[in-house]
């Protein structure tokens, strides 16, 4: 490097630091929106729910280590397993890969930040409050109780009366926004913010296996987000969702939970599976084979994951076609895993491996995840798993894939990014004793377990029987996982001390190939001084000067002479550049928004509904502050932006980031709506005690009234839309399309008069399903009185025109909601 | 955005389709099905006719990503979206294959 280019690059620095800096002090910790900040927290805030799980996993095995155990009575242990469960599914494994992707995606794909950086701190906040509440909730004796997929009817209030169950299906509820908020993150980041020439093939795989994950969790979560909502529905209201008496059918929840339950285990395996494919081909010195096979199976492998959810259920008396339809997706899964293991056969085949320590972890997962994924075929068999369901053999084979397939790649990846997360190259060695504990206690617990399985022991018991064989496997087992825990300890501790202590280290110290090694490490606010331009999947590969290159501005955007926070987004298909977004400031409106949101989750746990709309009116007024805040008063017109090229901001294009993320929430929102429209199908064709004695009857106004509100609702906003482009008269379309929303309020409201919401399940589903109308309409009536009092303060024209597409898409969505569950909810009445 | 359609399309059909030959099995399993009049061999019919009319449905998206009109103009996602639509073609047949080759409603 010559002298020229580091004076420039330091000039850059400077100017850029200023504009993209946290706040100082303690302020700054809830004011941030770096994603390397947050990033940051998100680790350490899952490390501790790792520890945490596992300390509850250490009281398990003391119980079970002797026959008759008295260390614990069957209510603590009850709290103690679900907990575990819970802790180490909803509060570690996913927030820990979401953690680790808000802190490495915008490297690797050279931007400067995750497209919705306010959404990142709420995600977080979200997830921290969420969390300490259910810790709280087992310090105080009350943690939920009923397993970590709360069957009813053991979690009805009929046999769960109590704070616990609430907790959980309100708490994990409100967790669940932090990965929602993280998935549509994710989805547009990768979409559309990313270094210019990135085009689909060049993506970093990581990328692609986020990518993946992202649209799973939006369309994984939502059934189980509306199965928490009903079941607390049915134990706050005694609406009857799961009472077969009054036509509920408790298999109506282990559908929904297993429509995301088992999506779920691919949902945490792929983001390792992307770990493992960029760790690999460094490790190896060669780059990863068969991408383009690796990809398709990755997508695979997601969609055809969603085909699975019945394996769960094959002792629930499903007619054997239904068992053989989810028998046979079950096999075919094991495809597209095998082309992954394949390619990361080959690619340590074609490579020149070097055995480095997150090698080492790699290794580890081949063994376990293989082993593990082979007794997944095991109890795929229908058969077969009729005699091992709900046994220790289950749990070794969870176990198995989870720790194997999850845990072990991700500590890999952790010691392969501990020099971008820390700055520091590993100096204390304790990592390799540590993965010898960890292997050792590892499999001599769970493989020990699948034993004790097919010996009849059932899971979830608090004591082990005197002469049923299973002791002196379970005193094993529970010796080795406590050297296991102590295996574990020992990583976090050589990653804490090596993070903390050790000596400054080089930037890119593997010779990696992608441009999360191109920023000085770690790295700074801004991520990238300016964005690069990549001709490959591999640039650093390709040009070793780049991230010299990158520092002194000879990217995109390497000027800052507009003082703001700037980053570039690009077209999907070929990473050309499209327009400039300028990114939100420090801001305290995401931390509060979390603080409110809490207490509206949390308010309905203790009966207090009077706080929960007092919070939900605060929640409302927080998003509006936070929606007011962005945009710009003036025209700006075309930008410079770098290398001869000009382009408009964000708020001058017709589908701004927003739009974006309207359109992959309103996915996640659609799957959600699809789901209760699948529960009331399903309980008119399977649930006993059905049909209903009454039914619905529409008279002829109120479908004359839904339609009418439909057309309305949607030419209202299509009219103010035009006129806006045309910088013509605009409130008397939002007038209209106001007008069409509430008489598809009015409508949807008729439902609720016509039906008793305790008396069956049909009622009860009719007023969901009303109410799921009549928040829609609300919504998209709020966010047109919004896109009202901005067009008068001047935040819309016909170049800034991105508001009203958003209330558009929404509007549009109410309406389509509302045909289609209002038509749900009439056609009986009329086919009668 | 079309390219990320081409490549979502082929296992979004099977999906679909699996889901609604799933449903239509639990249909023809519960009382509304005899309630409407119909045998379980008229039941069987359909669900085979249901499982053919997926394999037709995922034979022309096959053959629509491989015609220039509708395919991709990056050859990388042409050749992705082609594999998966084999892919899904293949998990079609596969996954609702008992159709034909398991009891119905026991």
């Amino acid at each position: 490097m010559t002298d020229k280019p580091r004076l420039t690059a330091l000039r850059l620095h400077k100017a850029l630091y200023p504009i993209w800096k946290n706040d100082p002090g303690w302020k700054g910790v809830f004011t941030t929106v770096n994603n390397n900040t947050i990033g940051n927290m998100f680790i350490l805030g899952a490390t501790g729910m790792f520890l945490a799980g596992g300390i509850l996993a250490m009281l398990i095995r003391a119980q079970l280590a002797s026959p008759r155990s008295a260390f614990m009575g069957p209510e603590v242990y009850n709290q103690i397993f679900t907990m575990h469960g819970t802790i180490m599914m909803f509060l570690f494994a996913i927030p820990f890969f979401e953690a680790l992707t808000v802190f490495l995606l915008p490297g690797m794909l050279g931007t400067r930040d995750l497209a919705f950086p306010r959404l990142s701190s709420y995600g977080f906040w979200c997830y921290m409050i969420g969390s300490t509440i259910m810790i709280v909730s087992l310090l105080a004796g009350v943690a939920p109780d009923g397993g970590w997929f709360m069957y009813p009817p053991l979690s009805s209030s009929a046999y769960s009366a109590g704070i616990n169950t609430d907790i959980w299906l309100l708490g994990i509820s409100f967790i669940e926004i932090s990965a929602i908020g993280a998935a549509v993150e994710v989805v547009v980041t990768v979409l559309r913010y990313r270094a210019v020439g990135m085009s689909l093939d060049r993506l970093p795989i990581f990328a692609w296996y986020m990518l993946v994950v992202a649209v799973m969790i939006l369309t994984a979560f939502p059934p189980m987000i509306l199965g928490s909502l009903i079941l607390e529905l049915e134990r706050a209201f005694d609406m009857p969702f799961f009472q077969a008496e009054n036509g509920g059918d408790s298999l109506l929840w282990q559908h929904l939970f297993w429509l995301f339950g088992h999506p779920e285990v691919y949902i945490i395996f792929l983001p390792a599976a992307g770990v493992i494919s960029m760790i690999l081909p460094v490790m190896a010195r060669t780059t990863l084979l068969g991408y383009g096979w690796v990809v398709a199976a990755a997508i695979s492998l997601a969609v055809l994951s969603f085909g699975l959810w019945v394996h769960h259920m094959f002792t629930t008396g499903i007619p054997h076609m239904g068992l053989a339809f989810f028998s046979a997706v079950s096999t075919l899964v094991a495809v597209p895993t095998g082309v992954q293991i394949f390619a990361w056969i080959g690619t340590l085949w074609k490579g020149r491996p070097e055995l480095h320590l997150p090698m080492l972890w790699i290794l580890g997962f081949f063994v376990t995840f293989v082993m593990g994924g082979l007794t997944g075929v095991m109890v795929a068999m229908v058969p077969f798993d009729w005699q091992a369901h709900d046994t220790y053999f289950v749990v070794a084979h969870l176990h198995y894939v989870l720790i194997g397939g999850y845990v072990f790649p991700m500590i890999a990846g952790i010691y392969y990014w501990l020099p971008v997360l820390t700055g520091r190259k590993r100096f204390f060695r304790m990592g390799e004793t540590a993965f010898w504990l960890v292997m050792v206690g590892f499999h001599g617990t769970f493989l020990l377990l699948h034993w004790a399985g097919l010996l009849g022991m059932r899971r979830r018991i608090d004591a082990v029987e005197e002469g049923s064989g299973w002791e002196f496997i379970n005193l094993l087992a529970s010796i080795s996982g406590f050297v296991l825990a102590i295996g574990f300890g020992l990583v976090i501790l050589d990653v804490a001390v090596n993070a903390f202590v050790a000596v400054r280290g080089r930037r890119n110290p593997w010779n990696a190939g992608t441009l999360e090694w191109a920023t000085p490490i770690p790295g700074p606010a801004y991520n990238f001084a300016s964005i690069p331009v990549v001709t490959s999947r591999y640039p650093l590969q390709d040009n070793p000067d780049l991230p010299v290159q990158i520092a002194r501005g000879d990217g995109f955007l390497g000027e800052p002479f507009r003082k703001r926070r700037e980053t570039l987004a690009v077209s999907v298909s070929h990473g050309e550049p499209e327009f400039i977004t300028v990114m939100p400031r420090n801001t305290v409106v995401p931390f509060a928004m979390a603080v409110v949101t809490s207490i509206m989750f949390m308010a309905p746990v203790f009966k207090w509904y009077w706080l929960m709309f007092v919070s939900a009116l605060g929640v409302t007024a927080l998003a509006l502050l936070w929606a007011w805040s962005g945009g710009s008063r003036r025209d700006e017109g075309l930008l410079d932006a770098g290398r001869g090229v000009s382009l408009p901001t964000h708020a001058e294009v017709s589908c701004p980031p927003g739009w974006w993320g309207s359109l992959f929430l309103l996915l996640a929102n659609s799957v959600l709506f699809g789901s209760l429209l699948f529960g009331y199908a399903f309980l008119w064709t399977v649930a006993p005690n059905w049909p209903p004695l009454r039914i619905l009857q529409a008279d002829i106004l109120e479908p004359v009234a839904a339609a009418s509100g439909a057309v309305l609702a949607s030419a209202g906003i299509r009219l103010a839309d035009h006129a806006i482009r045309r910088e013509g008269t605009s409130w008397v379309g939002l007038l209209v399309s106001l007008t069409g929303l509430a008489m598809l309020g009015a409508a949807s409201i008729t439902v609720f008069g016509g039906t008793t919401y305790n008396a069956h399940a049909y009622d009860a589903t009719l007023w969901v399903i009303a109410g799921y109308v009549i928040f829609h309409a609300a919504l998209a009536g709020l966010m047109t009185l919004f896109l009202l009092f901005r067009i008068r303060a001047g935040y819309v024209s016909a170049r800034r025109c991105g508001d009203a597409r958003v209330v558009r898409l929404w509007t549009d969505y109410a309406t389509l909601a509302a045909l289609l569950g209002l038509g749900a909810a009439w056609l009986p009445g009329w086919l009668s | 955005m079309t390219d990320i359609l081409r490549i979502s399309l082929p296992l979004t059909v099977w999906i679909a389709t699996f889901s609604v030959v799933y449903g239509l099995e639990g249909v023809v399993c519960s009382d509304l099905w005899t309630a409407a009049g119909l045998s379980l061999g008229q039941g069987r019919a359909a669900l085979v006719a249901s499982w053919i009319v997926a394999i037709a449905l995922q034979a022309m998206v096959l053959i629509g990503l491989r015609i220039p009109r509708y395919g991709s103009s990056l050859p990388w996602v042409q050749r992705v979206s082609t594999i998966l639509a084999c892919v899904a073609l293949v998990a079609t047949v596969w996954s609702l294959m008992p159709v034909v080759t398991t009891s119905l409603c026991l």
